[in-house]
């Protein structure tokens, strides 16, 4: 036993230090897909895209990050106008908060980062954290799972994981609902107390991605539930997993409305 | 493909008189044709003849037929019985065979076939979280659900457990509250389309998905891939290995409580994932196996791919020797959850959970695809059969991984060329793809009309692997049960499509 703790302390710090600090993806990481140049597009080009994120409409792009699973088939068809970027961040708290180029541009639309870190402060207590799955590809639960290792350590933040859902604030959903997990999940969020908000988790959670068109799945948490904060992903990485709970705790200090 | 000599004779290690017609098919592939009264008698002597079993499905190619794969001796003999007015309705294997039961369920529950002598069972593929239906009669005896809603980050899947307080009297597992026909959602896409799909199957195993689909599409194609994408392929496979061989350990060491060990092992899985992101992209790989080959090089270079390989075998070399060390790690996992090697081979389970039971089955050594054909390869294997042996089989397994990946880095050097060939010529075409998961062996059955996806099938080792679940808990108490879990390995999103 001494042994693995001297192992323990023996290695470097290896935690992120976001939010205080930013911390972007690795150069080519697929973190998300900007438009660059969203005017005077053909109606056509909303069809490279295999989950109907793309829609152009009078000639502007519209691309919604609720249903984007990062294929880079437009990337590929239109360098042009479409372009991965490494940033980690994309969680929102609406759905039309998802919604990239055209007049939208999203950047500074939510909180900064650095209050976000502020806002955990403010609350002076810890946020319990409960996870359901209601048919993601798997994925999902291992960067929610890292979230808790020594490089991400949300536990610094005040985040604590709790089986018990009659203790949680907030609701981790994954998938995009299977019929046998629809009534699963309504008891769980029915049971938790007020105040209380629900994250879905990549981009099956916010739109059902492509899994949608099989008709098998609701097509995202939103369908059966009210939605606070759409993280988008396929799957999102662990540190935009914390960027969508740090949104999620700025709504636990607002009062619950009535 | 291999080309059609009239008749085309029987491989010698299928008895003579199994009263099959051999039709042509690629490497690796035995197809057989047989009457429909004939399919049952013959799976019967396949399995007496030493085969796996490995699924069963509805193709519609060349015609509409009930196939059944086997695996035996290194290849896998495709067994077909043409369809006849429609009705599917074929004698139950899973009456005799255990390892063909919930295939037979599926067949039977989703597609409307007929299995004769099914035993009575509750519906697999439509689980209600609700209905406990306990079948273990006595005065103190109670059932336990766990899930589908887990307590802690675990995807949805039930057990029902009965229990007389501590130990474990039976326990039902029940896949299926994922399914999300992932399967039907391909038809009508181009390979390459499909792809993505495919990808997102089972997203821990997302590299072995498009690796098997990509084969199979491929193999049905009549497609050679450059060498050079069958190298990376190789990398890419090893890569996710790792990743997931350390999540199982690390998460062995939380249920034990030995956090210091869950924190190392924690790190070296997350090492590995931005390891991936920074070769393709993205932490599980997705984006660059394609049908035809790989989209581009792994963006990293050579030498600092092999540092960083270095540094990872070196943690987990002495982080293993720490982990074997600490007592109240290893007494917990020895003896949990043992699987007799009868018990095995009965469900012909596949992956690290067959091989700590003695069988030593590995996709990559028994069907060589790809690069392994070049590539030689060690099979772990551990013989107690429980969780100690599922550990140690992955542990041996991180080493044989990294070795590959140092000889696929030398050999990359020496391949130059093209990553992709193009998909044209033959539009039509149907085969098998496979390769060897994390979780065991993936095999998937595509076929392709006018260039898209007309149909596919997945055997994934997850769905066949739970099977034995059931069977897990012989002498064990309700405490062991995170760590038995753990030690299977598996995820519900692949057992589920
Ligand atoms: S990257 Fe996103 S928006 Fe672009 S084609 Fe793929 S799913 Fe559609």
């Amino acid at each position: 036993m001494l042994e693995w703790i001297a192992r323990g302390l023996s290695k470097r710090r290896v935690t992120t230090r976001y939010p205080a600090h930013t911390e972007p993806g690795p150069p080519g990481y697929r973190g998300s897909v900007s438009v660059r140049d969203a005017g005077g597009a053909a109606p056509e080009l909303a069809r490279v895209c295999p989950t109907g994120a793309i829609s152009v409409d009078g000639g502007d792009i519209r691309l919604d990050r609720a249903r984007c699973i990062l294929c880079g088939d437009c990337v590929r068809a239109a360098p042009e106008r479409f372009a991965f970027s490494e940033r980690y961040e994309t969680a929102a708290r609406s759905r039309a908060g998802l919604i990239a180029g055209g007049t939208n541009e999203d950047e500074e639309a939510e909180p900064a980062r650095r209050a976000l870190g502020e806002q955990v402060r403010a609350l002076k207590r810890s946020i319990h954290v409960r996870h359901i799955d209601c048919g993601s590809d798997g994925a999902e639960e291992w960067e929610i799972q890292a979230l808790w290792n020594p490089f991400y350590d949300i536990q610094r933040l005040g985040f604590f994981l709790t089986a018990a859902p009659r203790h949680a604030d907030v609701l981790l959903v994954t998938g995009g609902v299977t019929g046998p997990m629809r009534a699963p999940l309504e008891r769980t969020w029915d049971v938790m107390p007020e105040p209380k908000a629900l994250v879905a988790v990549g981009t099956e959670a916010c739109s059902g991605g492509l899994a949608a068109a099989g008709g098998l799945v609701a097509g995202g948490v939103d369908q059966v539930l009210g939605v606070d904060v759409y993280v988008p992903g396929s799957p999102p990485a662990p540190i935009a997993i914390m960027h969508g709970l740090l949104l999620a705790v700025g709504l636990l200090r607002e009062e619950p409305s009535a | 493909m291999s080309v059609a000599e009239e008749p085309i004779g029987l491989p010698d290690y299928l008895p003579a008189h199994l009263g099959a017609r051999r039709e042509p098919g690629p490497d690796h592939e035995i197809r057989l044709l047989v009457a429909p009264l004939a399919f049952l008698r013959t799976s019967r002597m396949l399995r007496d003849a030493g085969a796996r079993f490995v699924t069963l499905l509805l193709a519609d190619t060349p015609e509409p037929s009930l196939m059944g794969v086997f695996a035996l001796r290194g290849d896998l003999v495709v067994l077909r019985a043409p369809i006849e007015n429609g009705s599917i309705s074929f004698g139950s294997l899973g009456a005799w065979w255990p390892a063909a039961r919930w295939a037979e369920r599926e067949l039977v529950e989703r597609h409307g076939a007929r299995a004769i002598g099914i035993p009575p069972e509750r519906a697999l593929t439509a689980p209600d979280a609700d209905v406990l239906d306990p079948r273990v009669r006595g005065l103190d005896v109670f059932s336990l659900p766990y899930g589908p809603v887990r307590s802690g980050i675990f995807e949805a899947i039930q057990f029902v457990i009965e229990t007389g307080g501590e130990d474990i009297l039976r326990l039902e597992t029940r896949p299926f509250f994922k399914h999300r026909g992932m399967e039907a959602r391909v038809v009508g896409l181009r390979p390459e389309q499909a792809v993505h799909v495919v990808e997102r199957i089972a997203g821990i195993a997302s590299v072995a998905y498009a690796c098997a689909f990509s084969q199979a599409v491929e193999s049905a194609l009549g497609i050679e891939v450059p060498q050079r994408a069958e190298c990376w392929r190789a990398m890419h496979s090893e890569l996710e290995r790792i990743a997931s061989h350390l999540d199982v350990i690390a998460k062995e060491a939380e249920t034990t409580a030995l956090s210091v060990g869950q924190a190392r092992f924690q790190i070296l899985k997350e090492q590995t994932m931005r390891l991936r992101a920074r070769i393709t992209g993205s932490r599980f790989g997705r984006g660059v196996v394609i049908p035809g080959g790989v989209r581009f090089d792994g963006r990293i270079e050579t030498a600092e791919l092999l540092a960083e390989l270095d540094a990872l075998e070196r943690d987990c070399q002495r982080d293993r020797r720490l982990f074997l060390g600490t007592a109240s790690m290893v007494d917990r996992l020895f003896g949990g959850g043992r699987l007799e090697r009868a018990l095995v081979e009965d469900y012909s389970a596949v992956g690290p959970l067959a091989r700590g039971s003695g069988v030593s089955t590995d996709a990559r050594h028994e069907r060589p695809y790809g690069d392994y054909r070049r590539l030689g390869l060690r099979v772990v294997t551990a013989r107690d059969g429980d969780a100690m042996a599922r550990v140690n089989v992955r542990f041996g397994e991180l080493t044989e991984s990294l070795r590959i990946l140092r000889q696929s880095i030398d050999r990359l050097a020496t391949i130059d060329g093209e990553l992709t060939v193009e998909i044209t010529g033959a539009r039509n075409g149907a085969a098998l793809g496979w390769c060897e998961a994390p979780q065991g062996e993936l095999v998937i059955w595509v076929e392709v009309r006018d260039e898209v996806i007309h149909r596919m099938h997945v055997a994934s080792p997850s769905l066949r692997n739970w099977a034995l679940f059931d069977h897990a808990f012989p002498k064990d108490v309700l405490t062991d049960f995170a760590f038995i879990e753990h030690s299977f390995g598996l995820t519900p999103a692949g057992a589920d499509r």
